[in-house]
C-alpha cells in the first residue's frame, strides 16, 4: 500500500473508530478527530518533501483494477495540479477542527461528518480515474450535507438541500459528459491518463457539448455565475468551520476537475474561450460588487469567494502558462485566504453572536491579536502585494493580457471593487467609537491564536517567497500546456 | 265492482295527506290531538279493509274481470304507462290479508306510541306506508309497483329513523336504505328490459308475452327482478340490513319486517312466475339463495339473545324458506306459506315488549351440547358471518375512495381549471408557515442602505449594485434555489398522490383493463 492510499484511508479509519467508539464524551471525540486529521496533515507534508517537483508527470502511482468490464480502477497518483490541494485540504481540515471549540452539540457526530469529508476530497484530489474520481466526488455530498443540515444556522434545511440539490444536478452533466467522451476512449478504461488522448478521435463538436456538460458539472461546485445559487446560502448556513472546508477546499474540486478537462479536451476550451473569459469577467465583478452590498460579514465572505475564483475562471480561460499558473496559484491563495476570513468571522461570531458587521466597532481595542491577523487576511483578500492573492492575481493578469489585452481593465475593477469591501471592513471592525456591548470580547485563544498564525504565516511566505509554489507546480503546468497549444495547433 | 279497487290506497293516502299537512300548519300537534290523528288514520284503513273484503268477494264471486284501467299517467312515442290494477287472483287476496294486518298494526300502535314524541309523524308515515304497500301489490303495471315499492322502502327508512337524534338509527337507516337501493336497481333494470323486449309494463302482458321471449331474455329480466326481490326480502347477501332495521319502533316493525313488507319480495316472485318459468337457471338461483338464506337466519338466530333480533333471524329464515319454494316450482306452497307466515310474525312481534311476562318460568330449551361446544361457530353466529364487515370491505371502502378522489380532482383540478379561488391555497394555515414568512420578510429588509457611495462612480456603482442584488435575490436565490425545493416538493406529492392510486386495487384493475384493452 503507497503513501497515497494511507492518506487517503487515515480519514475514513478515523471515522470510523470515531463511529465504534462507546459514549459521548466530546473532548474524546475532539481528541480523535484532531489526532487523525494531524496524521494526515504530517503524511501531507512528508508527501511534499518526497514530491519530486521537476518530474511533470505522475507520482507516487498505485493502480488496482476494479472492474475491468466496464474499465474502472483504483488509481491513485499527484501531480504538480493536485499535490498543492492535496496539502491544503489536510491543513485546512485539521485548522477547521482546531477552529471547531464552539461547536457543543453532538461532537461525535460532527468530527465523524469532518473526517468523512476529508476522506472525501482527498480522494478526488488522489484519483487518476474517472470513475474514482466521480465516486469520491458524490461521497463528499453526503457528510457536508449533514454537516449544514444538523449544526448549521436558521435556514440549513433549505441551504442544506438546496447545496445537494445544486451538486446533484450538476453532476449528472458531468456523468452524461464522462460517458460521452469515455465512448472515444480506446482502450475502454476511464483512466485520466487514458482518456486525455480523447480529443484526437472525438468529433469537435461533441467535444463542445461534452465541455458544455462538464463546464455545468464543475461550474456549480467552483462556483461560476448562474450556477451559484447554492453558495451563498450554503456558506451563511454552515457552521464556520465546515464553511472554511466548503470554501477552502470543497470548491477547489470544481476548478480542479475543470482544469483537468480542458487537458482531456483543449480543443472545446479553445473554441468556448470567449465564454470562459466572459463568465469569469462576469462573476469577478458579480461576486465583488454583492460582497460590497452585505451587510452581513459571512455573506460577504461567502460571495467574496465567487469573485475570487472567477479569477481561477479567468487563468483557465487563458490557455497560457502564465494563466494557468495563475489559476493554480489562486486556488491555493484563495484556499488558504477564504479560509482564514471564515475561520476569524466564526470567531466573531462566537463571542458576539451578530455577524451584521454595522454592530462591531472598534474591535482593536479589546482584540488586538484579533485585529492583526484579520487585517492580514483582508488585505490579501485585496490582492496587496506582499500576500498569496498577489502572486496568484499577478499571474492571472499577465496571462490575461497576453489573451485578451484591453479586456483585462474590467479584472482591475474586479480587484478595486474588492479593495473598497475588504478596506470598508477593516474600518467598521477595527476602527469608531467605543460601543458599550463590545467593550467585554476575549481575545483569541492559543489554539485560534496557532490555527489563525498558521494560516497567516503561510499568506505571507508565500506572499513574499513565491518562488517554492511556483516551483512546486511549475513543471506539470508547463507540460499540461503544452497538451494544449499542440492540440490546438492540430485543431 | 272492479272500480273500488282505486280507492283501497286512496283512504291511506288522503289520511298521511291530511295528517302530513295538519302537523305541518301546526293543527295537529301535541297529545290533545292524538285523538284526532289517530281517528284518521284507523278510520283511513278501517275503509280500506272493508273495500278490499269487498273486493275480495266480488273476487270470489267471481265478479271482477281482472284488471280496471284509470287512465293514462305517461304516454310517450311507444311507451304508454296505464293506471290500471289487478282486481283478481292471489294479488286481491294478499291485499286483504295486509291490510286487516295494517289495521291491526295501526289500531295496536294508538295505545303503544301515546305520549310519544313522533305520534304525528308516526302516524303520517305509517298511512302513507299503508297506501304504498297497497299500490304494490294492486298495481298491474311494473311502474305502479315499482312506486309502491319506493315509497314503501322510503317510509321503512323514516319510521327506523324514527329516534333521528341518535346516531345509531340515523346511520342503519341509512344503510339499510341503501342496501334496498341496489334491489331498485335491479328493478329498474328489469323494467326497462321488459320495455325493451316486451314493448309492454303491465304485469299481466309481461306474463303472457314472456312466452315468446327466448330464454335468455327471459333470464336477464327474471334476474333483475329477482335481485330487487332479494334486497326487499333481504335475501343473501342483503340479509343483514334486516337486523339493523329493528332500530325503529316496535308496531312499526311489526308492520314492515313482520307482516307486510318484507314479503313484497316473495309476492314479486309469485306475480313473475310464468316468466320465471321460463328461466329454469334464475329459479335454481332463487331457490340456492333461498336455501342459504335460510339457514343462514337460523345459524345466526341461534346466538341471539333479544327478542326482536331472534325474531328476525327467524323472519329472514321463514323467507328463505318461501323463496325456495318458489325456486321449486312450489308456487301454491309459497303462497300459503306467505299468507301464514304474515299473521304468525305479525302477531309475535306485535307481543314481543310483553313476551317476558309471558315466558316468566319457562326457560328456553339448552342446546344440544354438540352443537353448543363448537366455539368456532359460535364467533362466526356472534359477528353474523361478517356480512357487515365484508359488506364494508367491498362495497363502501372503495366507494368512499372514490368519493375522496373525485374530491380531490375536484379541488384541485376542475376548480383550478375554472379558476375558482380556493380560499386557503395562499393564506397562512400554520404556525411554521408564519415563522417562515417572518424570517423571510427579516431577511429582505436587512438594511438595504448599507452599501453607499458617494460621487459619480459610487452612485454608478450602488445604482448596478442594486440591480444585481436584485437578480441575485429574485432568480438565482429565490427563483432558482427556492422555487426549485418547492416544485420538487410539489411533483413528489403529485407522484405520491399517483403512487397511491396506483397502488389501489381498484384502480389497478382499472389500470390493467386499459392496458387489456388497448393491447388487444
Amino acid at each position: 500500500m503507497g503513501i497515497l492510499s494511507v492518506i487517503l484511508l487515515t480519514p475514513a479509519i478515523g471515522a470510523l473508530v470515531l463511529a465504534l467508539l462507546p459514549g459521548r464524551n466530546p473532548s474524546v471525540a475532539r481528541g480523535i478527530g484532531k489526532l487523525f486529521t494531524s496524521i494526515v496533515f504530517l503524511l501531507t507534508c512528508y508527501l511534499l518533501i518526497s514530491y519530486d517537483s521537476h518530474d511533470a508527470g505522475m507520482q507516487f502511482n498505485e493502480y488496482f483494477s476494479i472492474n475491468p468490464k466496464i474499465g474502472s480502477s483504483y488509481a491513485l497518483g499527484v501531480d504538480g495540479l493536485s499535490v498543492p490541494l492535496v496539502v491544503l485540504a489536510s491543513l485546512l481540515t485539521l485548522l477547521a477542527l482546531l477552529a471547531s471549540a464552539g461547536i457543543t452539540k453532538n461532537v461525535k457526530g460532527y468530527n465523524i461528518g469532518i473526517l468523512l469529508s476529508e476522506f472525501g476530497m482527498l480522494g478526488v484530489f488522489l484519483a487518476q480515474d474517472w470513475s474514482l474520481f466521480y465516486i469520491f466526488w458524490e461521497i463528499t455530498l453526503i457528510p457536508i450535507f449533514f454537516l449544514i443540515d444538523r449544526w448549521g444556522g436558521e435556514r440549513r434545511q433549505t441551504a442544506s438541500l438546496n447545496f445537494v440539490l445544486y451538486t446533484m444536478s450538476g453532476s449528472v452533466f458531468m456523468l452524461v459528459s464522462l460517458i460521452a467522451v469515455f465512448q472515444y476512449v480506446p482502450e475502454q478504461v476511464s483512466l485520466m491518463s487514458a482518456m486525455t488522448h480523447v480529443s484526437e478521435n472525438m468529433p469537435k463538436n461533441q467535444q463542445v457539448w461534452a465541455f458544455i456538460g462538464f463546464l455545468i458539472g464543475f461550474g456549480v461546485k467552483m462556483p461560476i455565475f448562474p450556477l451559484h445559487g447554492w453558495l451563498p446560502l450554503a456558506h451563511v448556513e454552515a457552521p464556520s468551520p465546515v464553511s472554511i472546508l466548503l470554501s477552502g477546499i470543497l470548491i477547489k474540486m470544481g476548478a480542479y476537475g475543470l482544469l483537468r478537462v480542458v487537458v482531456m479536451l483543449p480543443t472545446a476550451a479553445h473554441t468556448l474561450q470567449p465564454l470562459l473569459v466572459f463568465l469569469a469577467l462576469f462573476g469577478i465583478i458579480y461576486g465583488g460588487l454583492l460582497a460590497w452590498r452585505q451587510s452581513d460579514l459571512k455573506a460577504m465572505v461567502a460571495y467574496s469567494s465567487i469573485s475570487h475564483m472567477g479569477i481561477v475562471l479567468l487563468g483557465i480561460s487563458t490557455l497560457n502558462e502564465a494563466g494557468l499558473t495563475g489559476a493554480v496559484l489562486q486556488m491555493s491563495a484563495h484556499g488558504l485566504i477564504a479560509g482564514g476570513m471564515f475561520m476569524v468571522v466564526g470567531m466573531l461570531y462566537e463571542r458576539t453572536h451578530t455577524r451584521n458587521i454595522q454592530d462591531y466597532s472598534s474591535l482593536v481595542q479589546v482584540m488586538p491579536r484579533f485585529a492583526f491577523f484579520t487585517t492580514i487576511i483582508l488585505l490579501a483578500a485585496m490582492g496587496i502585494p506582499g500576500s498569496i492573492g498577489a502572486v496568484a492575481e499577478l499571474h492571472a493578469m499577465v496571462g490575461g493580457f497576453q489573451q485578451w489585452g484591453g479586456l483585462m481593465v474590467f479584472f482591475s475593477m474586479g480587484i478595486l471593487i474588492s479593495t473598497a469591501y475588504a478596506i470598508r471592513t477593516i474600518g467598521l471592525l477595527f476602527t469608531g467609537p467605543v460601543k458599550p456591548q463590545m467593550k467585554q470580547i476575549e481575545d483569541l485563544r492559543p489554539p485560534e491564536l496557532l490555527a489563525l498564525s498558521v494560516l497567516v504565516g503561510a499568506i505571507v511566505l508565500f506572499g513574499l517567497l513565491p518562488a517554492s509554489l511556483v516551483e512546486l507546480s511549475a513543471a506539470t503546468i508547463s507540460q499540461m500546456n503544452g497538451l494544449i497549444r499542440l492540440r490546438i495547433l492540430e485543431g | 265492482m272492479d272500480n273500488l279497487v282505486a280507492l283501497i290506497p286512496l283512504f291511506p293516502l288522503i289520511a298521511a295527506a291530511v295528517i302530513g299537512i295538519g302537523h305541518l300548519l301546526g293543527l295537529l300537534n301535541g297529545e290533545a290531538s292524538e285523538k284526532t290523528t289517530a281517528a284518521i288514520a284507523s278510520w283511513a284503513i278501517k275503509l280500506s279493509c272493508l273495500l278490499a273484503l269487498i273486493l275480495l268477494g266480488a273476487d270470489l264471486l267471481g265478479k271482477n274481470t281482472g284488471s280496471w284501467a284509470l287512465g293514462q299517467w305517461l304516454a310517450s312515442g311507444t311507451l304508454n304507462i296505464q293506471v290500471n290494477f289487478i282486481t283478481t287472483g292471489f294479488s286481491v287476496k294478499l291485499a286483504a290479508l295486509f291490510c286487516i294486518l295494517l289495521f291491526i298494526v295501526i289500531r295496536f300502535s294508538i295505545n303503544y306510541m301515546h305520549k310519544e314524541a313522533g305520534f304525528h309523524r308516526f302516524f303520517f308515515i305509517l298511512s302513507l306506508f299503508a297506501a304504498a304497500m297497497m299500490v304494490l301489490v294492486l298495481s298491474d303495471n311494473a311502474v305502479g309497483t315499482f312506486i309502491g315499492w319506493e315509497i314503501a322502502g322510503f317510509s321503512s327508512y323514516l319510521l327506523i329513523a324514527y329516534a333521528y337524534d341518535r346516531p345509531v338509527a340515523a346511520s342503519n337507516a341509512t344503510r339499510v336504505f341503501v342496501a334496498n337501493r341496489i334491489g331498485d336497481a335491479g328493478f329498474l333494470l328489469g323494467i326497462g328490459f321488459s320495455y325493451a323486449w316486451i314493448h309492454s309494463l303491465d304485469w299481466s302482458q309481461i306474463n303472457t308475452l314472456s312466452a315468446q321471449l327466448s330464454p335468455r331474455q327471459a333470464s336477464v329480466i327474471a334476474f333483475c327482478f329477482a335481485i330487487a326481490a332479494f334486497a326487499k326480502s333481504a335475501q343473501l347477501p342483503f340479509s343483514p340490513w334486516l337486523a339493523r332495521a329493528a332500530e325503529g319502533p316496535t308496531p312499526s316493525s311489526a308492520g314492515f319486517y313482520g307482516a307486510v313488507m318484507v314479503h313484497s319480495g316473495v309476492y314479486l316472485m309469485l306475480l313473475l312466475q310464468p316468466i320465471l318459468e321460463r328461466a329454469p337457471l334464475i329459479m335454481i338461483l332463487v331457490a340456492i339463495v333461498g336455501l342459504l338464506t335460510a339457514v343462514y337466519g337460523f345459524f345466526i338466530g341461534l346466538t341471539q339473545t333479544d327478542v326482536k333480533s331472534s325474531l328476525f333471524f327467524s323472519t329472514t329464515s321463514q323467507l328463505g324458506l318461501m323463496f325456495l319454494e318458489c325456486g321449486l316450482g312450489f308456487w301454491q306452497l309459497a303462497s300459503w306459506h306467505l299468507c301464514a307466515h304474515a299473521i304468525v310474525r305479525g302477531y309475535l312481534v306485535l307481543t314481543a315488549p310483553s313476551l317476558m311476562h309471558y315466558i316468566r318460568g319457562n326457560p328456553i330449551k339448552p342446546f344440544p351440547t354438540k352443537i353448543a361446544n363448537l366455539r368456532w361457530a359460535y364467533i362466526a353466529s356472534l359477528q353474523r358471518l361478517w356480512m357487515d364487515q365484508i359488506a364494508d370491505r367491498i362495497l363502501v371502502r372503495p366507494v368512499c375512495r372514490l368519493a375522496r378522489d373525485l374530491a380531490y380532482f375536484d379541488d384541485h383540478v376542475v376548480d383550478r381549471a375554472m379558476g375558482i379561488p380556493i380560499p386557503a391555497l395562499h393564506t397562512i394555515s400554520s404556525l411554521a408557515q408564519l415563522e417562515k414568512q417572518k424570517i423571510d420578510g427579516k431577511l429582505k429588509s436587512q438594511d438595504e442602505d448599507f452599501a453607499r457611495g458617494s460621487g459619480l462612480i459610487g452612485n454608478l456603482a450602488h445604482r448596478v449594485t442594486a440591480a444585481l442584488y436584485w437578480f441575485e435575490d429574485r432568480l438565482v436565490i429565490r427563483g432558482i434555489g427556492k422555487d426549485m425545493i418547492n416544485y420538487g416538493r410539489q411533483l413528489g406529492h403529485a407522484t405520491n398522490k399517483v403512487e397511491q392510486l396506483l397502488l389501489q386495487p381498484g384502480y389497478l384493475a382499472l389500470f390493467v383493463a386499459i392496458i387489456l384493452l388497448v393491447a388487444l
